[in-house]
């Protein structure tokens, strides 16, 4: 857990900082609150929290690259008693950390806007979970394998607005009925079956029970793939 | 004592550099052992090899009598590693990162706070310990470096080009806190670049050589193995600043007589240089004495 702390505490002592990164995925919701109906913006609120998830995920690759080939922390780990699962775990729930507080302020809006039963809500957090543990590996897999700051700054930026932007995530799948092949690819990414999911449990949506299946089978496998291509890429002892 | 053996060990990483071959030697307890080499001979990927972050692919190395390949973690409560070229946080503090250190190794909270403190002390880190990394001078941010690795109160400290960077004040600091670490039997494997700082601490040395070992004994054996005695360097005589200064090696002390006989026919400014390491090394790794302005 120290792990985690001392790779966030930069920026949980930047208020700041911590503002702008907890509420990145969120500024989308006010243009469509702003601009569309309250509905959309309850769709988009699932949407954001969905990708506060994915985004911490997919930003660990950042704390991979930077303890490793920056500051060089991960070397003074690895010559010490930590294991490599709790630096994992710590670089992991580093994001999540800075993250929580609008992940909160979502919630409690969320809330606010459409009631919902504990379960919908632990199946929202759960679908974004599955999500985020996907797209932690991804980050580790991206991150040891980068080897210079820029690109650590930029593939994440690059895969957020193809996994978070593009799909279907803020706004309804149903956007994209007349145009089949970009409903086709967006089956194909993560963030929209992990908004479905969270969408549907919200009573937001309604999806028939084989595509809930897929959906999670779908994170499941991701999460999965993912975890196998992140344990081929980084490595605790470098062969 | 031994606190490190290596026996034969190699390294071809899966690329397929080889970047070690064949390297053996061993180190006793409270010793400064140097690494020297040229860039890119190894001296990283043995140190790596030894703190048990990267696998050999021949041979064999124990620290502390555990073997590195099979048996790391009895290795890696005792010993610590300073990273080549690592940082601080910048928007951190001295006094966050050894107290982190301090708990990620495992330390309680009130034994951490307290071995800060006095880790922080030993290293004239204590005054700095509220600023930020940032605000720290190149000198301070390696001493936190420093700082960070020795919380573990390590029995062998590996050091990657620990005083690259820092100014000859800085380096003498850090020099100073290695004797101070070596007399309670700290175990030190130190690389570096800097050969005056190898000729002042170590008490063996390895140079390698395209991964191979060039030489392995003490700097007085160095230098003696290799023949290397006595530089004369003759500068240019006035009007011909030009040309380049003569570097003559004299054998005898009647050869010793004639430079200078001739510096002072030829009006020119002789300059004797003792032997150094670093006459020593050139000669070792092969390359050609450079003229260095005297």
């Amino acid at each position: 857990m120290y792990i985690g702390l001392f790779d966030a505490l930069p920026l949980l002592r930047d208020p700041m900082l911590l503002v702008v990164i907890s509420l990145f995925s969120f500024l989308p919701v006010i243009f469509i609150f702003v601009f569309a109906d309250q509905a959309s913006a309850v769709q988009s609120l699932i949407g954001a929290i969905v990708l506060t998830f994915s985004f911490t995920g997919l930003f660990a690759s950042q704390s991979v690259y930077f303890n490793k080939q920056w500051f060089r922390f991960q070397d003074m780990f690895v010559a010490s008693r930590v294991s490599p699962a709790s630096y994992a775990l710590g670089l992991s729930l580093s994001g999540l950390v800075v993250a929580l507080p609008g992940v909160v302020v979502a919630m409690v809006l969320l809330l606010l806007s459409k009631s919902a039963t504990a379960a919908g809500v632990l199946l929202l957090l759960g679908t974004s979970v599955l999500l985020w543990i996907g797209l932690v590996f991804v980050g580790f897999a991206i991150g040891a394998t980068t080897k210079n700051a820029r690109r650590a700054n930029s593939i994440p930026q690059v895969l957020s607005i193809a996994l978070g932007f593009l799909p279907p995530v803020y706004y309804p799948l149903e956007r994209l009925h007349d145009i089949p092949i970009a409903q086709a690819v967006a089956m194909l990414i993560p963030t929209t079956h992990a908004a479905q999911l969270a969408k549907y449990y919200f009573g937001l949506i309604s999806i028939p029970a084989w595509q809930v299946w897929v959906g999670w089978i779908y994170l499941l496998s991701f999460a999965a793939l993912m975890g196998f291509l992140a344990s081929r890429r980084a490595h605790w002892v470098d062969p | 004592m031994e606190v490190v053996r290596v026996e034969g060990l190699g390294k071809t990483y899966p690329g397929g550099t080889k970047a070690l071959e064949d390297v053996s030697f061993s180190i006793n307890k409270g010793e400064v052992f140097c690494l020297l080499g040229r860039n890119g001979a190894g001296k990283t990927t043995l140190l790596r090899i030894l703190a048990t972050q990267l696998r050999p692919t021949l041979g064999r190395a124990f620290v502390l009598g555990h073997d590195v390949l099979a048996d790391p973690k009895s290795i890696r409560p005792h010993i610590a590693v300073v990273p080549q070229e690592a940082r601080p946080q910048m928007l951190l503090s001295p006094y966050d990162h050894i107290l982190y250190m301090c708990l990620i190794r495992g330390r309680t909270r009130a034994d951490a706070r307290e071995r800060t403190r006095k880790v922080m002390e030993e290293l004239d880190l204590w005054e700095h310990r509220d600023k930020l990394a940032a605000d720290l001078s190149g000198g301070l941010r390696q001493r936190l470096i420093i700082a960070m690795a020795m919380v573990a109160d390590p029995e062998v400290l590996f050091l990657d080009e620990p005083t690259i960077g820092l100014d000859p004040l800085g380096r003498r600091s850090v020099w100073s806190m290695l004797r101070a670490l070596t007399k309670k039997g700290v175990t030190i494997l130190l690389t570096t670049h800097y050969l005056d700082e190898a000729e002042i601490l170590a008490d063996h040395l390895l140079i390698v050589d395209k991964g191979r070992t060039a030489f392995l004994g003490t700097v007085d054996e160095a230098k003696g193995d290799t023949g290397v005695g006595m530089r004369v360097i003759m500068e240019p005589a006035a009007g011909n600043g030009s040309a380049a200064p003569e570097v003559l090696e004299p054998k005898s002390s009647e050869e010793i007589l004639a430079i200078v006989e001739r510096g002072l026919r030829e009006k020119r400014k002789v300059t004797f240089k003792p032997a150094s390491l670093e006459d020593a090394f050139i000669k070792i790794v092969g390359g050609s004495i450079e003229v260095e302005n005297t």
